[in-house]
């Protein structure tokens, strides 16, 4: 399984390849922006995408709209520190499979991404 | 913004820390007004706001603190690097879960470092500068806000 984790800290990429934990995923890119994501994406249509919101260049929610439009199916986890219950709502009606606040508790990222590996 | 307003701001801090360590040991002292922004340590995290308020957020902190942070997150880079990548994370988590309380008015850009000297921030009409000591490890960051 491919994965894709983007974000603009490379400190929390890092930590969320970490945190996984999974040995079904094969193959991780990371992307530190939307524009590198929709790239790196409609290159290798990753398995399971991590998708910050706050980043330059193409925020989260654009990307995740873009990404949509290329895989209407795409299976992508939001990980933000935007704690409010609009945003989340709003990247759910987008087509996001989940939403998981900063800062990451390890415990919930590794459940969010065992319920999107055997959805 | 104002004292109450602040209490959001203490328990982001609280909880950010809370997330990195079994037993939490952060002390937050209480806030206080300055004249002029800061103070600032090597390390700073600027989060413009707009939206709902305007002005800044900063999460300020030493080399020393965030080298123990990235040890914690089981970071094996703890160089200038990624302690300038922690810091303006920090400060964009610090600032983004507010929004919990104030809402997705409350807009937030992505995080600007400054390293050394800390950076002059022209100050806003209205807005008063709070500073929260967060003593934790022996060493003392500061979240330091400035909003109308």
């Amino acid at each position: 399984m491919k994965l894709l984790i983007v974000d603009d800290s490379s400190v929390i990429r890092r930590a969320i390849e970490r945190g996984i934990e999974s040995g079904e995923i094969t193959e991780v890119d990371q992307a530190e922006d939307g524009e590198q994501a929709i790239q790196l994406y409609a290159e290798k249509q990753h398995d399971i995408i991590t998708l910050d919101i706050t980043m330059p260049k193409m925020d989260g929610l654009t990307c995740l709209d873009q990404l949509m439009q290329i895989n209407p199916e795409a299976k992508v986890l939001i990980i933000s520190a935007l704690r409010d219950r609009t945003t989340a709502i709003r990247a759910i009606k987008q087509g996001a499979s989940g939403f998981l606040c900063k800062p990451i508790n390890p415990d919930e990222l590794r459940e969010a991404f065992q319920l999107l590996l055997s959805d | 913004m104002n004292d109450q307003d602040i209490n959001v701001f203490i328990s982001t801090a609280r909880r950010y820390f809370a997330s990195l360590e079994e037993r939490p040991s952060l002390v937050i002292e209480p806030p206080f007004v300055r004249e002029k922004l800061g103070p600032f340590l090597e390390y700073t995290g600027i989060i413009g706001v707009s939206g709902r308020s305007r002005g800044v957020i900063c999460f300020t902190a030493t080399g020393k603190m965030l080298g123990e942070i990235l040890g914690l997150l089981k970071e094996s880079r703890v160089d200038e690097e990624a302690k300038r990548d922690l810091v303006g994370e920090i400060a964009n988590t610090l600032s983004g879960n507010a929004r919990e309380e104030f809402g997705s008015e409350f807009q937030i850009s992505v995080p600007t470092v400054v390293v050394g000297a800390g950076p002059q921030l022209s100050q806003r009409n209205g807005s008063r500068n709070y500073a929260i000591p967060l003593n934790w490890h022996s060493e003392t960051a500061y979240l330091l806000v400035a909003l109308e």
